[in-house]
Protein backbone atom coordinates (compact mmCIF):
# COMPACT_ATOMS: atom_id res chain seq x y z
CA UNK A 1 0.00 0.00 0.00
CA UNK A 2 2.63 2.34 0.80
CA UNK A 3 3.90 1.73 -2.77
CA UNK A 4 0.64 2.39 -4.29
CA UNK A 5 0.55 5.36 -2.05
CA UNK A 6 3.60 7.09 -3.17
CA UNK A 7 3.03 6.08 -6.89
CA UNK A 8 -0.51 7.85 -6.54
CA UNK A 9 1.38 11.42 -5.18
CA UNK A 10 3.53 11.40 -7.73
CA UNK A 11 0.47 13.04 -9.66
CA UNK A 12 0.74 15.64 -7.70
CA UNK A 13 4.87 16.63 -7.36
CA UNK A 14 4.21 20.00 -9.29
CA UNK A 15 1.60 20.81 -6.42
CA UNK A 16 4.03 22.74 -4.80
CA UNK A 17 6.21 23.81 -7.26
CA UNK A 18 8.38 26.93 -6.50
CA UNK A 19 11.40 28.90 -8.33
CA UNK A 20 13.93 28.55 -5.30
CA UNK A 21 13.80 24.41 -4.68
CA UNK A 22 11.55 23.55 -8.02
CA UNK A 23 9.85 20.54 -7.69
CA UNK A 24 11.53 19.48 -4.66
CA UNK A 25 9.16 18.87 -2.09
CA UNK A 26 6.16 17.30 -4.57
CA UNK A 27 9.14 14.69 -4.82
CA UNK A 28 9.59 14.68 -1.30
CA UNK A 29 5.74 14.33 -0.69
CA UNK A 30 5.65 11.61 -2.71
CA UNK A 31 8.38 9.76 -1.15
CA UNK A 32 7.03 9.85 2.47
CA UNK A 33 5.15 6.79 2.93
CA UNK A 34 8.11 4.81 1.65
CA UNK A 35 10.52 6.92 3.85
CA UNK A 36 8.08 6.94 6.89
CA UNK A 37 8.09 2.87 6.26
CA UNK A 38 11.88 2.41 5.69
CA UNK A 39 13.28 4.66 8.76
CA UNK A 40 10.38 3.57 10.95
CA UNK A 41 11.25 3.30 14.50
CA UNK A 42 14.23 6.66 14.06
CA UNK A 43 12.23 10.12 13.59
CA UNK A 44 16.03 11.40 13.54
CA UNK A 45 17.09 9.55 10.36
CA UNK A 46 13.14 10.45 8.71
CA UNK A 47 13.93 14.28 9.36
CA UNK A 48 17.43 14.55 8.09
CA UNK A 49 16.00 12.10 5.20
CA UNK A 50 13.32 14.41 4.08
CA UNK A 51 15.61 17.67 4.88
CA UNK A 52 18.11 15.92 2.09
CA UNK A 53 15.46 15.30 -0.21
CA UNK A 54 13.78 19.18 -0.04
CA UNK A 55 16.85 20.25 -1.53
CA UNK A 56 16.58 21.40 -5.10
CA UNK A 57 15.24 19.32 -7.71
CA UNK A 58 13.94 18.96 -10.51
CA UNK A 59 12.27 16.43 -13.09
CA UNK A 60 9.53 16.07 -15.69
CA UNK A 61 6.33 15.36 -13.94
CA UNK A 62 5.21 11.95 -15.49
CA UNK A 63 9.21 11.02 -14.75
CA UNK A 64 9.21 11.84 -11.12
CA UNK A 65 7.33 8.56 -10.23
CA UNK A 66 10.97 7.48 -11.21
CA UNK A 67 12.91 9.41 -9.39
CA UNK A 68 11.03 8.84 -6.00
CA UNK A 69 11.42 4.58 -7.12
CA UNK A 70 14.93 5.29 -7.40
CA UNK A 71 15.04 7.66 -4.27
CA UNK A 72 13.36 5.40 -2.12
CA UNK A 73 15.40 2.53 -3.55
CA UNK A 74 18.26 4.14 -2.33
CA UNK A 75 17.12 5.12 1.03
CA UNK A 76 16.55 1.64 1.72
CA UNK A 77 19.74 0.28 1.00
CA UNK A 78 21.24 3.00 3.42
CA UNK A 79 23.24 4.26 1.17
CA UNK A 80 25.04 7.29 1.90
CA UNK A 81 23.88 11.31 2.19
CA UNK A 82 26.44 12.60 -0.10
CA UNK A 83 25.86 9.58 -2.77
CA UNK A 84 22.16 10.19 -2.55
CA UNK A 85 22.92 13.94 -2.92
CA UNK A 86 25.15 12.88 -5.78
CA UNK A 87 22.51 10.83 -7.13
CA UNK A 88 19.86 13.48 -7.13
CA UNK A 89 21.78 15.88 -9.26
CA UNK A 90 22.72 13.57 -11.98
CA UNK A 91 19.52 12.80 -12.40
CA UNK A 92 17.66 15.94 -12.44
CA UNK A 93 19.03 16.79 -15.79
CA UNK A 94 18.03 14.21 -18.01
CA UNK A 95 15.04 13.34 -16.58
CA UNK A 96 13.65 17.28 -17.60
CA UNK A 97 14.95 17.00 -20.93
CA UNK A 98 14.01 13.45 -21.42
CA UNK A 99 10.29 14.24 -20.30
CA UNK A 100 9.99 17.77 -22.18
CA UNK A 101 11.39 16.15 -25.32
CA UNK A 102 9.81 12.94 -25.45
CA UNK A 103 5.81 14.33 -23.54
CA UNK A 104 5.72 17.90 -24.09
CA UNK A 105 7.33 18.33 -27.47
CA UNK A 106 6.12 14.99 -29.18
CA UNK A 107 3.55 12.60 -27.35
CA UNK A 108 1.24 15.29 -26.78
CA UNK A 109 1.30 17.60 -30.07
CA UNK A 110 0.81 13.92 -31.86
CA UNK A 111 -2.18 13.06 -29.32
CA UNK A 112 -3.74 16.33 -29.58
CA UNK A 113 -3.54 16.87 -33.56
CA UNK A 114 -5.18 13.20 -33.98
CA UNK A 115 -7.99 14.19 -31.76
CA UNK A 116 -8.09 17.85 -33.91
CA UNK A 117 -7.97 15.38 -37.27
CA UNK A 118 -10.98 13.64 -36.10
CA UNK A 119 -12.73 16.50 -35.30
CA UNK A 120 -12.23 17.80 -38.84
CA UNK A 121 -12.83 14.63 -40.54
CA UNK A 122 -16.23 14.56 -39.13
CA UNK A 123 -15.83 13.16 -35.62
CA UNK A 124 -18.39 14.29 -33.24
CA UNK A 125 -16.60 16.99 -31.09
CA UNK A 126 -17.00 15.36 -27.55
CA UNK A 127 -15.82 11.75 -29.35
CA UNK A 128 -12.66 13.83 -30.67
CA UNK A 129 -11.61 15.31 -27.65
CA UNK A 130 -12.19 11.93 -25.61
CA UNK A 131 -10.00 10.21 -28.46
CA UNK A 132 -7.28 12.66 -27.19
CA UNK A 133 -8.04 11.86 -23.82
CA UNK A 134 -7.70 8.32 -23.97
CA UNK A 135 -5.05 8.30 -26.26
CA UNK A 136 -2.69 10.12 -24.55
CA UNK A 137 -3.39 9.09 -20.92
CA UNK A 138 -2.35 5.33 -22.21
CA UNK A 139 0.93 6.90 -22.49
CA UNK A 140 1.26 9.09 -19.69
CA UNK A 141 0.19 6.49 -17.46
CA UNK A 142 2.53 3.93 -19.02
CA UNK A 143 5.67 5.92 -18.43
CA UNK A 144 4.52 6.86 -14.92
CA UNK A 145 4.43 3.00 -14.27
CA UNK A 146 7.41 2.06 -15.85
CA UNK A 147 8.62 4.85 -14.33
CA UNK A 148 8.09 3.59 -11.00
CA UNK A 149 8.91 0.22 -11.06
CA UNK A 150 12.48 1.03 -13.12
CA UNK A 151 13.24 3.11 -10.68
CA UNK A 152 12.77 1.35 -7.58
CA UNK A 153 14.04 -2.15 -9.22
CA UNK A 154 17.35 -0.58 -11.06
CA UNK A 155 18.17 2.34 -7.99
CA UNK A 156 21.30 4.00 -8.63
CA UNK A 157 21.37 1.99 -12.02
CA UNK A 158 18.67 3.46 -13.52
CA UNK A 159 20.69 5.80 -15.46
CA UNK A 160 21.99 2.86 -17.58
CA UNK A 161 18.15 1.90 -18.53
CA UNK A 162 17.51 5.68 -19.74
CA UNK A 163 20.58 5.38 -21.55
CA UNK A 164 19.41 2.21 -23.28
CA UNK A 165 15.90 3.34 -23.44
CA UNK A 166 14.54 4.09 -27.21
CA UNK A 167 13.35 7.77 -26.53
CA UNK A 168 15.39 9.01 -29.07
CA UNK A 169 14.11 6.05 -31.77
CA UNK A 170 10.73 6.90 -30.40
CA UNK A 171 10.68 10.61 -31.18
CA UNK A 172 12.71 10.37 -34.56
CA UNK A 173 9.81 8.10 -35.52
CA UNK A 174 6.94 10.22 -34.38
CA UNK A 175 8.02 13.42 -35.36
CA UNK A 176 7.08 13.04 -39.31
CA UNK A 177 4.08 11.82 -38.42
CA UNK A 178 2.81 14.34 -36.38
CA UNK A 179 3.96 17.11 -38.80
CA UNK A 180 1.59 15.23 -41.51
CA UNK A 181 -0.83 15.55 -38.49
CA UNK A 182 -0.21 19.13 -38.63
CA UNK A 183 -0.48 19.81 -42.18
CA UNK A 184 -4.11 17.55 -42.64
CA UNK A 185 -5.40 19.53 -39.38
CA UNK A 186 -4.39 22.83 -40.77
CA UNK A 187 -6.51 22.35 -43.97
CA UNK A 188 -9.24 20.92 -41.96
CA UNK A 189 -9.67 23.20 -39.49
CA UNK A 190 -9.37 25.91 -42.16
CA UNK A 191 -12.22 24.92 -44.23
CA UNK A 192 -14.06 24.93 -40.53
CA UNK A 193 -13.12 28.24 -40.69
CA UNK A 194 -14.35 29.53 -43.65
CA UNK A 195 -17.72 27.45 -42.91
CA UNK A 196 -18.19 29.51 -40.35
CA UNK A 197 -17.86 32.79 -42.66
CA UNK A 198 -20.58 31.32 -44.72
CA UNK A 199 -18.20 30.27 -47.07
CA UNK A 200 -16.12 33.74 -48.02
CA UNK A 201 -12.90 32.61 -49.01
CA UNK A 202 -11.82 29.85 -51.12
CA UNK A 203 -9.08 26.83 -51.29
CA UNK A 204 -6.68 29.32 -53.07
CA UNK A 205 -6.75 31.30 -49.43
CA UNK A 206 -6.02 27.94 -47.78
CA UNK A 207 -3.21 27.51 -50.13
CA UNK A 208 -1.49 30.96 -50.00
CA UNK A 209 -2.46 30.83 -46.44
CA UNK A 210 -0.07 27.45 -46.24
CA UNK A 211 2.66 29.27 -47.83
CA UNK A 212 2.56 31.98 -44.53
CA UNK A 213 3.30 28.84 -42.98
CA UNK A 214 6.76 27.94 -44.44
CA UNK A 215 8.89 31.26 -43.18
CA UNK A 216 7.05 30.89 -39.93
CA UNK A 217 9.02 27.98 -39.10
CA UNK A 218 12.03 29.54 -39.58
CA UNK A 219 11.14 32.91 -37.40
CA UNK A 220 8.80 31.02 -35.04
CA UNK A 221 8.85 34.18 -32.39
CA UNK A 222 8.35 36.58 -34.88
CA UNK A 223 5.16 34.76 -36.44
CA UNK A 224 4.10 33.76 -33.64
CA UNK A 225 3.26 36.93 -32.51
CA UNK A 226 1.94 38.27 -36.06
CA UNK A 227 -0.87 35.08 -35.38
CA UNK A 228 -1.92 37.37 -32.90
CA UNK A 229 -1.69 40.59 -33.89
CA UNK A 230 -3.07 39.28 -37.19
CA UNK A 231 -6.45 38.40 -35.07
CA UNK A 232 -6.45 41.69 -32.73
CA UNK A 233 -6.17 43.47 -36.02
CA UNK A 234 -9.18 42.05 -37.30
CA UNK A 235 -11.63 44.15 -35.22
CA UNK A 236 -9.52 46.64 -36.32
CA UNK A 237 -10.37 46.13 -39.92
CA UNK A 238 -14.01 45.96 -39.29
CA UNK A 239 -13.89 49.34 -37.73
CA UNK A 240 -12.40 51.00 -40.58
CA UNK A 241 -14.80 49.10 -43.07
CA UNK A 242 -17.51 50.73 -40.68
CA UNK A 243 -16.13 54.16 -41.21
CA UNK A 244 -15.20 53.17 -45.12
CA UNK A 245 -18.90 52.10 -45.24
CA UNK A 246 -18.50 48.91 -46.16
CA UNK A 247 -20.52 47.98 -43.10
CA UNK A 248 -18.40 45.68 -40.19
CA UNK B 1 -28.98 35.51 -30.13
CA UNK B 2 -29.89 38.64 -28.10
CA UNK B 3 -28.48 39.22 -24.97
CA UNK B 4 -31.63 38.10 -23.12
CA UNK B 5 -31.16 34.86 -24.14
CA UNK B 6 -27.82 33.98 -22.97
CA UNK B 7 -28.43 30.87 -20.72
CA UNK B 8 -25.75 32.21 -18.35
CA UNK B 9 -27.86 30.83 -15.09
CA UNK B 10 -26.32 31.75 -11.14
CA UNK B 11 -26.26 27.54 -11.13
CA UNK B 12 -24.59 27.49 -14.41
CA UNK B 13 -22.19 30.00 -13.38
CA UNK B 14 -20.87 28.50 -10.06
CA UNK B 15 -20.54 25.24 -12.13
CA UNK B 16 -18.31 26.59 -14.39
CA UNK B 17 -16.46 28.75 -11.88
CA UNK B 18 -15.68 25.09 -10.52
CA UNK B 19 -15.01 23.21 -13.38
CA UNK B 20 -12.43 26.29 -14.08
CA UNK B 21 -10.85 25.57 -10.79
CA UNK B 22 -10.34 21.69 -11.82
CA UNK B 23 -8.88 22.39 -14.84
CA UNK B 24 -6.18 24.90 -13.40
CA UNK B 25 -5.28 22.46 -11.47
CA UNK B 26 -5.01 19.64 -13.54
CA UNK B 27 -2.72 22.40 -15.92
CA UNK B 28 0.01 21.87 -13.26
CA UNK B 29 -0.65 20.44 -9.61
CA UNK B 30 -2.39 17.31 -10.97
CA UNK B 31 -2.92 14.97 -12.12
CA UNK B 32 -2.46 16.69 -15.43
CA UNK B 33 -4.17 13.93 -17.73
CA UNK B 34 -4.92 16.86 -19.84
CA UNK B 35 -8.39 18.09 -19.19
CA UNK B 36 -6.85 21.13 -19.51
CA UNK B 37 -6.38 21.51 -22.82
CA UNK B 38 -7.87 23.44 -25.12
CA UNK B 39 -9.57 20.95 -27.40
CA UNK B 40 -11.22 19.19 -24.25
CA UNK B 41 -11.64 22.17 -21.68
CA UNK B 42 -13.61 24.44 -24.76
CA UNK B 43 -15.76 21.33 -25.69
CA UNK B 44 -16.61 21.14 -22.07
CA UNK B 45 -17.42 24.83 -22.38
CA UNK B 46 -19.29 24.85 -25.45
CA UNK B 47 -21.33 21.85 -24.79
CA UNK B 48 -22.73 23.14 -21.27
CA UNK B 49 -23.96 26.12 -23.08
CA UNK B 50 -25.29 23.83 -26.15
CA UNK B 51 -22.69 23.81 -28.95
CA UNK B 52 -19.89 21.43 -28.12
CA UNK B 53 -19.01 21.56 -32.08
CA UNK B 54 -18.45 25.24 -31.84
CA UNK B 55 -16.39 24.75 -28.75
CA UNK B 56 -14.17 22.76 -30.11
CA UNK B 57 -13.31 24.91 -32.96
CA UNK B 58 -12.60 27.61 -30.60
CA UNK B 59 -10.53 25.38 -28.82
CA UNK B 60 -8.57 23.81 -31.82
CA UNK B 61 -7.50 27.00 -32.79
CA UNK B 62 -6.88 27.76 -29.36
CA UNK B 63 -4.68 25.05 -29.45
CA UNK B 64 -2.10 25.87 -32.51
CA UNK B 65 -2.06 29.31 -31.09
CA UNK B 66 -0.58 28.05 -28.24
CA UNK B 67 1.09 25.44 -29.63
CA UNK B 68 4.71 27.15 -29.29
CA UNK B 69 4.84 27.71 -25.88
CA UNK B 70 5.34 24.48 -24.39
CA UNK B 71 5.09 24.23 -20.29
CA UNK B 72 9.31 23.61 -19.78
CA UNK B 73 10.53 24.30 -16.65
CA UNK B 74 10.21 27.96 -15.62
CA UNK B 75 8.92 29.49 -19.14
CA UNK B 76 5.49 31.17 -18.65
CA UNK B 77 2.96 29.37 -20.95
CA UNK B 78 -0.88 30.33 -20.95
CA UNK B 79 -3.20 28.42 -18.77
CA UNK B 80 -5.49 26.51 -21.52
CA UNK B 81 -7.74 24.86 -18.76
CA UNK B 82 -9.90 28.41 -17.52
CA UNK B 83 -9.29 30.28 -20.73
CA UNK B 84 -10.57 26.94 -23.03
CA UNK B 85 -13.65 26.91 -20.96
CA UNK B 86 -14.52 30.70 -21.05
CA UNK B 87 -13.90 30.86 -24.79
CA UNK B 88 -15.83 27.74 -25.59
CA UNK B 89 -18.80 29.13 -23.03
CA UNK B 90 -18.75 32.48 -24.89
CA UNK B 91 -18.84 30.85 -28.30
CA UNK B 92 -21.45 28.92 -27.68
CA UNK B 93 -23.55 31.48 -25.46
CA UNK B 94 -23.18 34.07 -28.54
CA UNK B 95 -25.72 32.81 -30.91
CA UNK B 96 -25.44 32.04 -34.36
CA UNK B 97 -21.85 30.79 -35.22
CA UNK B 98 -20.36 33.48 -37.55
CA UNK B 99 -16.04 34.94 -38.10
CA UNK B 100 -16.71 38.04 -35.59
CA UNK B 101 -17.94 35.12 -32.77
CA UNK B 102 -14.87 33.20 -33.30
CA UNK B 103 -12.57 36.11 -33.68
CA UNK B 104 -13.81 37.00 -30.58
CA UNK B 105 -13.97 33.94 -28.64
CA UNK B 106 -10.15 33.15 -29.85
CA UNK B 107 -9.13 36.31 -28.70
CA UNK B 108 -11.00 36.50 -25.21
CA UNK B 109 -9.47 32.37 -24.41
CA UNK B 110 -5.93 34.05 -25.48
CA UNK B 111 -6.11 36.84 -23.22
CA UNK B 112 -7.66 34.68 -20.30
CA UNK B 113 -4.83 31.91 -21.11
CA UNK B 114 -2.22 35.10 -20.49
CA UNK B 115 -3.65 36.02 -17.41
CA UNK B 116 -3.96 32.73 -16.12
CA UNK B 117 0.02 32.18 -16.88
CA UNK B 118 0.60 35.84 -14.64
CA UNK B 119 -1.42 34.29 -11.66
CA UNK B 120 -0.07 31.19 -12.07
CA UNK B 121 3.55 32.81 -11.97
CA UNK B 122 2.28 34.95 -8.71
CA UNK B 123 1.02 31.17 -7.54
CA UNK B 124 4.60 29.85 -7.47
CA UNK B 125 6.25 33.09 -5.54
CA UNK B 126 3.20 32.06 -2.91
CA UNK B 127 4.55 28.20 -2.71
CA UNK B 128 8.30 29.29 -2.47
CA UNK B 129 7.00 30.82 1.06
CA UNK B 130 4.73 28.25 2.10
CA UNK B 131 7.52 25.56 1.35
CA UNK B 132 9.90 27.99 2.65
CA UNK B 133 11.07 26.58 5.49
CA UNK B 134 12.84 23.01 5.14
CA UNK B 135 14.07 22.76 8.47
CA UNK B 136 10.77 23.27 10.25
CA UNK B 137 9.03 21.20 7.39
CA UNK B 138 11.07 18.06 8.21
CA UNK B 139 11.06 18.38 11.78
CA UNK B 140 7.29 17.18 11.53
CA UNK B 141 6.40 15.48 7.68
CA UNK B 142 3.13 16.53 8.58
CA UNK B 143 3.56 19.93 7.71
CA UNK B 144 5.21 19.65 4.57
CA UNK B 145 2.16 17.23 3.78
CA UNK B 146 -0.37 20.06 4.61
CA UNK B 147 1.62 22.64 2.92
CA UNK B 148 1.97 20.63 -0.37
CA UNK B 149 -1.95 20.34 0.09
CA UNK B 150 -3.01 23.85 0.55
CA UNK B 151 -0.71 24.79 -2.31
CA UNK B 152 -3.00 22.32 -4.44
CA UNK B 153 -6.19 24.41 -3.18
CA UNK B 154 -4.86 27.47 -3.65
CA UNK B 155 -4.00 26.76 -7.23
CA UNK B 156 -7.93 25.73 -7.40
CA UNK B 157 -8.75 28.78 -5.99
CA UNK B 158 -7.44 30.65 -8.56
CA UNK B 159 -8.80 28.74 -10.96
CA UNK B 160 -12.28 28.91 -9.82
CA UNK B 161 -11.42 33.32 -8.96
CA UNK B 162 -9.98 33.30 -12.58
CA UNK B 163 -12.87 31.46 -14.49
CA UNK B 164 -15.65 33.15 -11.82
CA UNK B 165 -14.47 36.67 -12.39
CA UNK B 166 -14.03 36.48 -16.44
CA UNK B 167 -16.95 34.23 -17.74
CA UNK B 168 -19.78 36.50 -17.34
CA UNK B 169 -17.12 39.48 -19.03
CA UNK B 170 -16.23 37.30 -21.31
CA UNK B 171 -19.42 36.22 -22.69
CA UNK B 172 -21.15 39.65 -23.08
CA UNK B 173 -18.28 41.05 -25.35
CA UNK B 174 -18.47 37.89 -27.60
CA UNK B 175 -22.16 38.42 -27.40
CA UNK B 176 -21.91 42.11 -28.20
CA UNK B 177 -19.48 41.38 -31.05
CA UNK B 178 -21.96 38.60 -32.19
CA UNK B 179 -24.86 41.05 -32.52
CA UNK B 180 -23.09 43.55 -34.65
CA UNK B 181 -23.07 42.84 -38.20
CA UNK B 182 -20.20 42.02 -40.43
CA UNK B 183 -20.63 42.61 -44.01
CA UNK B 184 -19.12 40.32 -46.74
CA UNK B 185 -16.03 42.19 -46.86
CA UNK B 186 -15.36 42.45 -43.31
CA UNK B 187 -16.39 38.75 -43.54
CA UNK B 188 -13.70 37.80 -46.37
CA UNK B 189 -11.18 39.97 -44.48
CA UNK B 190 -11.85 38.12 -41.51
CA UNK B 191 -11.83 34.51 -42.80
CA UNK B 192 -8.48 35.14 -44.67
CA UNK B 193 -7.12 36.80 -41.34
CA UNK B 194 -7.78 34.03 -39.06
CA UNK B 195 -6.79 31.34 -42.08
CA UNK B 196 -3.35 33.26 -42.00
CA UNK B 197 -2.85 33.28 -38.22
CA UNK B 198 -3.73 30.26 -38.21
CA UNK B 199 -0.92 29.12 -40.56
CA UNK B 200 1.39 31.82 -39.31
CA UNK B 201 1.15 29.62 -35.68
CA UNK B 202 1.26 26.18 -37.11
CA UNK B 203 4.60 27.25 -38.56
CA UNK B 204 5.73 28.81 -35.51
CA UNK B 205 4.22 25.85 -33.33
CA UNK B 206 6.09 23.41 -35.35
CA UNK B 207 9.65 23.89 -34.28
CA UNK B 208 8.70 22.98 -31.22
CA UNK B 209 8.10 19.60 -32.22
CA UNK B 210 10.34 19.00 -35.19
CA UNK B 211 14.02 19.23 -35.36
CA UNK B 212 14.94 21.07 -38.54
CA UNK B 213 12.79 22.22 -42.37
CA UNK B 214 12.69 18.55 -43.59
CA UNK B 215 9.58 18.68 -41.38
CA UNK B 216 8.50 20.34 -44.10
CA UNK B 217 7.86 18.43 -46.71
CA UNK B 218 5.53 16.17 -43.90
CA UNK B 219 3.25 19.43 -43.35
CA UNK B 220 2.94 19.91 -47.26
CA UNK B 221 2.40 16.31 -48.32
CA UNK B 222 -0.40 16.18 -45.12
CA UNK B 223 -2.17 19.61 -46.05
CA UNK B 224 -1.94 18.67 -50.05
CA UNK B 225 -3.17 15.28 -49.10
CA UNK B 226 -6.30 16.12 -47.63
CA UNK B 227 -6.62 19.26 -49.84
CA UNK B 228 -7.20 16.67 -52.93
CA UNK B 229 -9.38 14.29 -50.50
CA UNK B 230 -11.81 17.20 -49.88
CA UNK B 231 -11.53 18.88 -53.31
CA UNK B 232 -15.15 19.63 -55.04
CA UNK B 233 -16.67 18.47 -51.76
CA UNK B 234 -18.67 21.04 -50.30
Amino acid sequence: MDFVRAWWRTFSVQGSWNYRTLVAPGVTYALLPLLRRIHEGDPDRLESSVLRHLDSFNTHPYLASLAVGALARLEHEGVSEDEISRFRVALRGPLGTLGDRTVWAEWRPFCLLIGITLFGLGLGALWSAGAFLVMYNVGHFWIRVWGFRCGWRQGRDVGKVLRAFPFERFTDRLWPVTMFLLGAATVLLGREVLATSGGAGSWLLLLIAGLVAIPAFRWPNQFGRLAVGLLLAIPVGWILLAIAGQGW
Amino acid sequence: MPLTEIALTPALWALLAGLGGLLAVDGVSMPQVMISRPIVSATIGGALLGDAAGGMLVGALLELLTMRHPPYGAAKYPDTGPAGLIAGCAYAASGTPSIAILVAAVLVGWMTGWMGAYTGYARRLVNGRLIGRPEWLAADPRRLERRHRSAIAIDALRGVVLTGGLLVPSVLIVSVVGVMPVGEVGTAFGSAAVVTALAASIGSGARTTAPDARAWAMVLLGALLVLAALWGRP
